[in-house]
Formats: C-alpha cells, sequence, structure tokens
C-alpha cells in the first residue's frame, strides 16, 4: 500500500474497526503500566491499607542493589546462551527436515510435538529425568561410571534450564521450515551452477533469504528469553520452605526476584519498580536487535508496490 | 485537516487516544489507590473460609449452615499467595487460617479485626477460656504477645517434641528417648546417624527427619534461647546470627545436612512432609508436635511402635515452644464478620474442637477442652503424659512484624544451602545471614511503621 493521505478514511468505520484492540491495549496494557508505574512510587504492599508515596525511592535502591543486578545478568547471561542456540538448533533441525526424506512428516511431526506439551508438563518429566537420586539420566551415567550430579542444583541447573528451552525447539523448526521453502529454489541453482559448494549457498543466498524470520526468531527470542521466570520457578526442588520453591542460585533470573518481591516480601512498590526498569531493559534490547537488523536483514522490495 | 468532517485526521486520532488512555488510566489508577474499598464475599450469609479442605468436611460445613440457617459456607483450600491476592483485591476471605505465632506482620498491617469485642460478649467462645498460646495472637500496635486479640488458635503443640519408631530403634539396638528428660541436640545428631541406614547411595531409612520444609527460623530461635542469648534485639528490629549461640544452633543445621540423616531442602521429599516417610517406616525420628499422634490412631501397623518424646535442648536451658499455633482470623475488610465469628464460635469452641481435642490433633486452646485428649490406646497414654510435663517448659518465641515466616525460611534455607554446599563457612554464612535478615527486617520496618 502506497502512502495514503490520513484524511482518506472515514472515521466512524476506522474506530470502529480498531476499538476491539485499542480497548484491548487500554485495558490490559496501559492501563496495569502505568498502576504499576503510580505502585513505584509508594511502599505498598500489596494489601495494607496503610501505605505512602515515597518518590523514586524504590528506584534509588533498585539501583544499588547487588542481588537484582547479579539476577540481571543472571538473565542476560542466560539469554545470550538460549537464543542463539534456540535459533541454530530450530535451523538446523529445519534445514535437515527440509529435504526429500522417507516420513519426513513423521519426523517433523515427532520434533514439534514437544513444543506443543505445556511447560510444566515439560518441566514436570525433565524433573524426573534430572532428579539426583532417581532420575533416569544419573542412573545412565551411573553405568558407565560417573557420580551422580545435580542436575537440579547449583551450578548444573543454569545448563538445565537451557536443556528445558532447547527442548521445544519444534516450535522454531516449523517456522524456519516454512521459510526455507520459501526460498526460490532457482536462486541455490543459480548459485551451484556458479561453482559454489553447499556451505556458501547455504551462507550466501539461502541464509539472507530467510534473515527477515531469522531477525523474528530473534527478536521473540530475546523477550521471551528475558522475561523467562515459569521454568525455574517449576525446575527447582519443591521443599515448600517457603509459598515460592527455592530456586537455585544460578537460576534466580530477574523475574525471580520481582515474583519474591511481590509476594515472599510482600514489596509491591519495589517489584513495581523493577519491573518498569525491566520494561525499559528489555525496550533497549530489542531496539538494539532491530537496529542491528540493516547490516544483516535483507527484504526483498515489492517493485510493483507503488504502481 | 481543518474542518470537522466525518474523515479521520492523524491529530484528531492521536489527541482521542491520549484521551481516552488518559481516562482509562485515572479511572484505573483512582481505583487502584482504593485498593481493597469495594466488593465483597458474595451474597448476605455467604461466609468464605480459606483453610485447609481436611479441617472442614463437608459434614462439618452441612452441620454448621443446619445450625445456623441463612449462613452459607464456601470452602477455600488455604494457599498463601491466593491469600495475599484476594487481600491485595479488597475481596479477602471472610475468615482465614494462619499460625498465631507469625501473625505480627498480619497484624502491623492492619490486615486484621480485632476481635476483643466479639470474645468479652461471647458466651461461647471466651476470653476467660483461652490458653496462654492464644497471646501470640495478640497486637498491643508496636508487638504481639499483649494488647487485642486479632485470632484464635484452632489447636497447638510443642512442635520441637519428638516421635520416633521403637522398632526402627531396636533394629539399630539403639536405647530408646527418655519420656522425662530431654536428649541434647548433639546426642540426637549422633543417634540418628546410627538410625540412618544407606543403600547403592539412596537412604533406606532416615534417622531424623526436621520437618525441614516447613520451618527453620522457630528452631533457630529456640535453640538460641535454649543457651540463654536472644536473636533478636529488643524492639525486633535486627538479628543477630554471628553470636556464638547463633553459629551454634546454624552449624548444626550444617552438620545434619552434611550427615545426610534426614530431608533438607537439598535433598527434599516429594510431599513435603515427614509423615508419609515416617508411616512408611523409613524414618525413625521426627520433629513434630503433640498433634502427629493423630495420624496413627487407625494405623494398626504402626500405633504399637511409636512413643513421644521431650524437645531436644542445646543448652541449659530447657524450653518447649509452640512454632505456629494454628487457628483463626477475621480480616478487617470480611463483609460478614458477625457471621465469620458464628462460625468461630462453633469451630473453635463447639462438637468440631471438641471431637479435634478428642482425636488428639494436636493441644486445644481452651482451657475445658484440655481434660478431653484421648488416652485409650497405649501410645495415647505415653503422648499425654510426655505432653503433660512438657508444658511446664512451654515458652514463646519473638515474632518480629516486620518479616514474613516465609521471608525468614527463605533468607535461612539460601543461607544453609551455601554452607551445607562449602560455598561458605559457617561463619561467613552467618554473618551473610545477619545481613540479608537485617535488610529484610529494615525495609519491613519501613513497610509497617
Amino acid at each position: 500500500m502506497a502512502h495514503r493521505k490520513w484524511s482518506r478514511y472515514p472515521r466512524a468505520p476506522f474506530y470502529l474497526f480498531v476499538s476491539p484492540w485499542v480497548l484491548g491495549f487500554l485495558a490490559l496494557t496501559a492501563v496495569p503500566l502505568a498502576y504499576a508505574f503510580v505502585i513505584s512510587l509508594t511502599n505498598f504492599d500489596g494489601s495494607s491499607p496503610r501505605w505512602r508515596w515515597v518518590g523514586f525511592r524504590n528506584y534509588v535502591e533498585l539501583f544499588g542493589d547487588g542481588s537484582a543486578w547479579a539476577a540481571l545478568i543472571r538473565t542476560i547471561a542466560y539469554t545470550a546462551l538460549a537464543v542463539p542456540l534456540s535459533v541454530a538448533g530450530s535451523l538446523g533441525l529445519a534445514t535437515l527436515l527440509n529435504r526429500r526424506l522417507k516420513a519426513v512428516g513423521l519426523w517433523r511431526t515427532i520434533f514439534f510435538l514437544p513444543s506443543v506439551v505445556p511447560v510444566v508438563a515439560t518441566a514436570i518429566l525433565w524433573k524426573l529425568v534430572l532428579n539426583r537420586d532417581a532420575g533416569i539420566l544419573n542412573t545412565l551415567l551411573g553405568a558407565v561410571g560417573i557420580d551422580r550430579i545435580s542436575w537440579l542444583g547449583d551450578p548444573a541447573a543454569f545448563y538445565s534450564l537451557i536443556l528445558l528451552t532447547l527442548w521445544g525447539l519444534g516450535g522454531g523448526m516449523v517456522i524456519m521450515l516454512a521459510a526455507l521453502q520459501g526460498v526460490p529454489p532457482e536462486l541455490e541453482e543459480a548459485a551451484i551452477v556458479d561453482g559454489a559448494g553447499r556451505w556458501r549457498v547455504f551462507r550466501h543466498v539461502t541464509l539472507p533469504m530467510i534473515s527477515p524470520v531469522v531477525f523474528f526468531q530473534i527478536a521473540t527470542g530475546v523477550i521471551a528469553s528475558l522475561q523467562i521466570i515459569v521454568q525455574p520457578l517449576l525446575l527447582a526442588e519443591t521443599n515448600n520452605i517457603s509459598t515460592i520453591a527455592a530456586v537455585p542460585e544460578s537460576t534466580h533470573v530477574y523475574m525471580v526476584q520481582v515474583y519474591e518481591e511481590y509476594f515472599l516480601r510482600n514489596r509491591f512498590g519495589y517489584g513495581s519498580a523493577m519491573l518498569w526498569v525491566f520494561f525499559l531493559v528489555i525496550l533497549v534490547f530489542t531496539l538494539l536487535v532491530q537496529r542491528s537488523t540493516r547490516s544483516w536483514v535483507y527484504y526483498e522490495v515489492d517493485g510493483d508496490a507503488d504502481r | 485537516m481543518t474542518r470537522s468532517s466525518g474523515l479521520i485526521s492523524r491529530r484528531r486520532l492521536l489527541a482521542s487516544a491520549a484521551v481516552a488512555a488518559g481516562g482509562v488510566a485515572t479511572g484505573g489508577l483512582l481505583s487502584a489507590c482504593n485498593a481493597g474499598s469495594s466488593g465483597g464475599s458474595g451474597g448476605k450469609g455467604n461466609l468464605t473460609v480459606m483453610i485447609g479442605v481436611q479441617d472442614l468436611p463437608k459434614e462439618m460445613i452441612a452441620d454448621f449452615e443446619k445450625k445456623n440457617p441463612g449462613i452459607k459456607i464456601t470452602l477455600l483450600q488455604h494457599d498463601a499467595t491466593r491469600l495475599n491476592a484476594m487481600l491485595a483485591s479488597g475481596n479477602p476471605p471472610d475468615i482465614s487460617v494462619a499460625g498465631a505465632v507469625g501473625s505480627a506482620n498480619v497484624n502491623a498491617r492492619g490486615l486484621a479485626t480485632d476481635l476483643t469485642p466479639y470474645l468479652e460478649k461471647s458466651r461461647v467462645l471466651k476470653k476467660d477460656d483461652l490458653l496462654p498460646v492464644n497471646d501470640s495472637f495478640r497486637w498491643d500496635g508496636s508487638r504481639s504477645g499483649r494488647g487485642a486479640y486479632y485470632g484464635v488458635v484452632k489447636d497447638w503443640s510443642q512442635d520441637a517434641t519428638l516421635w520416633y519408631n521403637t522398632a526402627l530403634f531396636d533394629r539399630a539396638k539403639v536405647p530408646y528417648l527418655s519420656d522425662t528428660q530431654p536428649t541434647s541436640y548433639d546426642d540426637l545428631l549422633a543417634v540418628a546417624k546410627r538410625l540412618t541406614v544407606k543403600s547403592g547411595g539412596t537412604t533406606k531409612v532416615f534417622g531424623l527427619g526436621l520437618e525441614w520444609a516447613w520451618n527453620l527460623i522457630a528452631p533457630m530461635t529456640m535453640m538460641v534461647l535454649q543457651q540463654g542469648e536472644q536473636l533478636y534485639n529488643d524492639d525486633l528490629t535486627e538479628v543477630d546470627f554471628t553470636t556464638a549461640a547463633a553459629r551454634r544452633a546454624f552449624g548444626w543445621y550444617v552438620e545434619f545436612a552434611r550427615a545426610g540423616v534426614g530431608p533438607t531442602s537439598l535433598n527434599p521429599l516429594p510431599d513435603v512432609s515427614d509423615q508419609s516417610t515416617f508411616s512408611a517406616k523409613r524414618m525413625a525420628i521426627t520433629q513434630d508436635g503433640y498433634w502427629f499422634g493423630g495420624n496413627f490412631v487407625e494405623d494398626t501397623a504402626l500405633r504399637d511402635s511409636i512413643r513421644m518424646a521431650p524437645a531436644p535442648v542445646m543448652g541449659d536451658k530447657r524450653i518447649s515452644p509452640c512454632y505456629s499455633g494454628q487457628g483463626l482470623w477475621i480480616p478487617a475488610k470480611s463483609k460478614h464478620k458477625d457471621e465469620a465469628w458464628k462460625f468461630m464460635e462453633y469451630y473453635l469452641a463447639g462438637e468440631p474442637a471438641e471431637t479435634r481435642a478428642k482425636s488428639g490433633w494436636g493441644l486445644p486452646s481452651l482451657k475445658p477442652l484440655l481434660p478431653k485428649l484421648p488416652q485409650t490406646l497405649p501410645y495415647q497414654k505415653q503422648a499425654y503424659t510426655v505432653a503433660q510435663n512438657e508444658l511446664r517448659y512451654a515458652g514463646a518465641l519473638p515474632d518480629s512484624p516486620y518479616i514474613t515466616l516465609d521471608a525468614w525460611n527463605a533468607v535461612i534455607d539460601k543461607s544453609l544451602q551455601r554452607a551445607i554446599k562449602n560455598e561458605q563457612t559457617v561463619d561467613a554464612a552467618c554473618a551473610a545471614l545477619t545481613r540479608e535478615a537485617n535488610k529484610l527486617l529494615k525495609q519491613g520496618k519501613e513497610q509497617v511503621s
């Protein structure tokens, strides 16, 4: 669509059609955001009528809170490891399954299935596999003389969390597969005719052609990874020592810390300040990823667009 | 766009959006800042009770509704997170269960109803009948133990007492524990090591269970008190785990965990309770109060080989406190306080209370119910004798209003884990725990002051 002037749209239908989204956005995003910001300026504990305004004190405290910074660094480390592995893994799987194999549909289904299993069921499954005393993994390792490893405790819990994340590669694989199948075969064939090997074809033809999809995977992956909370809580060894499972330090990510501030320490004000700062952090990361696209994402321009 | 037509303009769109957003946000914020001013627990006479489902069976609900026509009970399974959410939304249950020890934080935050006027008027649940354990529900505006009543205990125990399986003692050729003299914590650990049975890297029989998953601050506070020291300062705003007494208590827990004689947060039981493991004869001793005996009335396989023993001691001062004392309280924003009180009268002083007392599920919190405790079975007689003797050493634990039990237990557990895994020495872990706990206390004080 070329640049139509705003004044060419009739007003009533426009508002009518956008109103469901606008109302949803206002009620479910804008208002909670504003509410959280207001709460972040108080010492509200979530239930007591005895709260008061504290200005930006929660933010000042946050910038000096070593445990929050440590949790943020841990979260970024997780993201830095999980996102590339997820994207590369799903691209690798998609490449493997984008060929004429026997029962290729069955293979695709098998790889896709774990991503449709609810995260709670997946976490329970992996808790059983990774259990130190009764888990199948340690049983197998024990058979070859390797001592039991506490996969759900520090420091291995971090890698167990990565493993749990990679278990759901199937969703990304399907998207990558769709992208790969959208690459015109004549382009790859032309490159082969010009003497390019498999890797060079993939690197210089296939990858640029699917780069918008790779970008989409990276952007959504970064946002989701930074916000991870459910998996660390579910993977923690349940011990009821509090209403919150004792999350090992290596998987004590930023959102777990926020959760603790809210529901363990009843510090809704401080927790809201943490969330607002985190919102800005995620925004910055997303903008950085977006900004980087200029150098590596290739968009085909539709030459007929302005006709 | 210069005239008002049926067409849209960018400026008008943005202005409309801003006005709408501002309007909705302002409305939302105004109601948010007045959180808790609206809502209720349903129609007239509909009473929402948040308690363990096992503590309020259907028959009991039916009986109450029959005796109190017009009042309908909605039962909610007790869940701390859900309760917090309900309190935050201004729509709390009409009654909730909670520990008397640990209620200071709730009371300091102004969340509970003062029950003193009800107690003074009631002919069923009378102030004069309350046993001292109920004092933990009292709050005078600055500390617990005195002032108005904000809850009433349903049943309680001196929770540091021990229950043990004599068959497992016999198998390990370990002499039984005394019915009257407390064992020292050091001896208890030594006995636990002898009772523990391991095979192929797994534990077949745990020597000792501490209900680690339930509470860490109470037993540690007790250990420090038994050594004649205090964990808290006078106004309960600071703690010190670096004293010799506190380090000894903390170190004992570390040694217990490293010895592998019982469940810990690093090696937890799947159901976060010692009871099923003890009942399966896979635990020789468990640290549980008198209430624990209620589990074995029907258990013919085990009841002939269980005994109760006094709470162990770490120093020269014998103290056997109540760690919790589960009871009922009425949230300040309850819409049915009078009906809630009727339920409390029924549940805490009526037939259910008598039934609980007779069953041995804890000690009653009312004087007239004390004689109802069971003494039919041999183990019940033995436990009754031990419990009566133990009452002479009952003592109250300090309850700071500036920290929740959940926060306490989480911070202690993390410090213990660091020490158990040798990431820190006991001294370093105690110093770190002191810093972290005092930070929480400072935050809490700021929050409720």
